[in-house]
């Protein structure tokens, strides 16, 4: 438990089996994208956007809307969250780190050029996963 | 209770995604680089275990699957979009909640713009549900259902391909 890095294999069959135990006991498969669509809906609406007229956030009864949260998915990425954080303080894994090293051996040391391109790629890689259905 | 068990779920998910180092830039961009392939072994074990597993309760009569549609043109436009997103970012939606947990504070910028990205998405549903997602349109599709055959022979001929990968990434020390 303690050690710093299990077998991938190991460690993906496990979550194999955490996955089966979540569909039977709750019916929940893992996922974490329409999580970022509602949230985007609260904070639209915090700052005063009425997302009550857009198609997407209303469809399906409200499910991609703020009304659905909070639910079992909000849940599970804060668990994700938290999990990783325990994970590695407990095995001494935790480094606050801006820069990855390998970007960091081809880009370059400024966390701002790292951050401008880990913002778009967010912005096309969950409108990709949006529109693929994930 | 529905939302305790969310909460359990994901703190146990984090801990064995930290514990595989599947967290990581250079992990995801290695895997795409075809240097170190430890998420796919990840993610590639979990999905053998999790679809003998599921189709398991299915057969027993105990969940009730849900399939979703099939698009190709929304699964082509937004899969080709997610790679090129997630090569940029080198996290993907789960992972990069998870990296900010072992202190990648890049992933923030990118937690900060997956939610633009689904804000835009949201936005201009009306154009893609009408232009885009009608493309190769299938309805509920499996792979099971298009072939007319068991999804246990679907299951284990996916696994055997599977287990060849697996021998090529350890012969191939990646």
């Amino acid at each position: 438990m303690f050690k710093k890095t299990w077998n991938p294999y190991l460690a993906g069959a496990l979550a194999g089996v955490l996955m089966i135990l979540s569909v039977w006991i709750s019916g929940k498969f893992f996922g974490t994208s329409t999580t970022f669509v509602r949230v985007a809906a609260v904070i639209e609406e915090s700052i005063g956007i009425d997302t009550s007229t857009n198609v997407h956030f209303t469809e399906k009864k409200g499910k991609y809307g703020a009304g659905a949260l909070p639910d079992w998915q909000l849940m599970f990425v804060f668990g994700v969250l938290l999990g990783a954080f325990i994970s590695a303080r407990s095995s001494d894994d935790f480094k606050i780190q801006a820069v990855p090293d390998m970007w960091r051996k081809r880009f370059g040391a400024s966390p701002a050029k790292r951050g401008v391109v880990a913002f778009f790629g967010g912005v096309v890689a969950l409108f990709g996963a949006r529109l693929a259905g994930g | 209770m529905t939302l305790g068990y969310g909460l359990i779920t994901g703190i146990l998910f984090g801990i064995l995604l930290q514990k595989a180092q599947v967290l990581r830039y250079d992990k995801q961009v290695g895997a795409m680089r075809f240097l170190d392939m430890t998420i796919f072994k990840f993610m590639l074990s979990s999905i053998i275990v999790s679809a003998i597993g599921i189709y398991l309760l299915k057969d027993l009569g105990l969940i009730k699957l849900s399939v979703k549609g099939t698009s190709i043109g929304a699964q082509l436009v937004g899969g080709s979009l997610f790679g090129i997103g997630w090569g940029l970012l080198g996290y993907c939606p789960g992972t990069a909640v998870g990296a900010v947990g072992e202190g990648r504070l890049d992933a923030l910028w990118g937690i900060l713009g997956m939610l633009c990205g689904a804000a835009l998405y949201a936005e201009v549903y009306p154009f893609m549900k009408a232009k885009i997602i009608t493309l190769g349109n299938y309805g509920k599709l499996t792979l099971q259902q298009a072939l007319g055959i068991s999804h246990w022979l679907v299951i284990v001929v996916f696994a055997l391909i599977v287990l060849a990968m697996f021998y090529l990434f350890e012969k191939k020390n990646v």
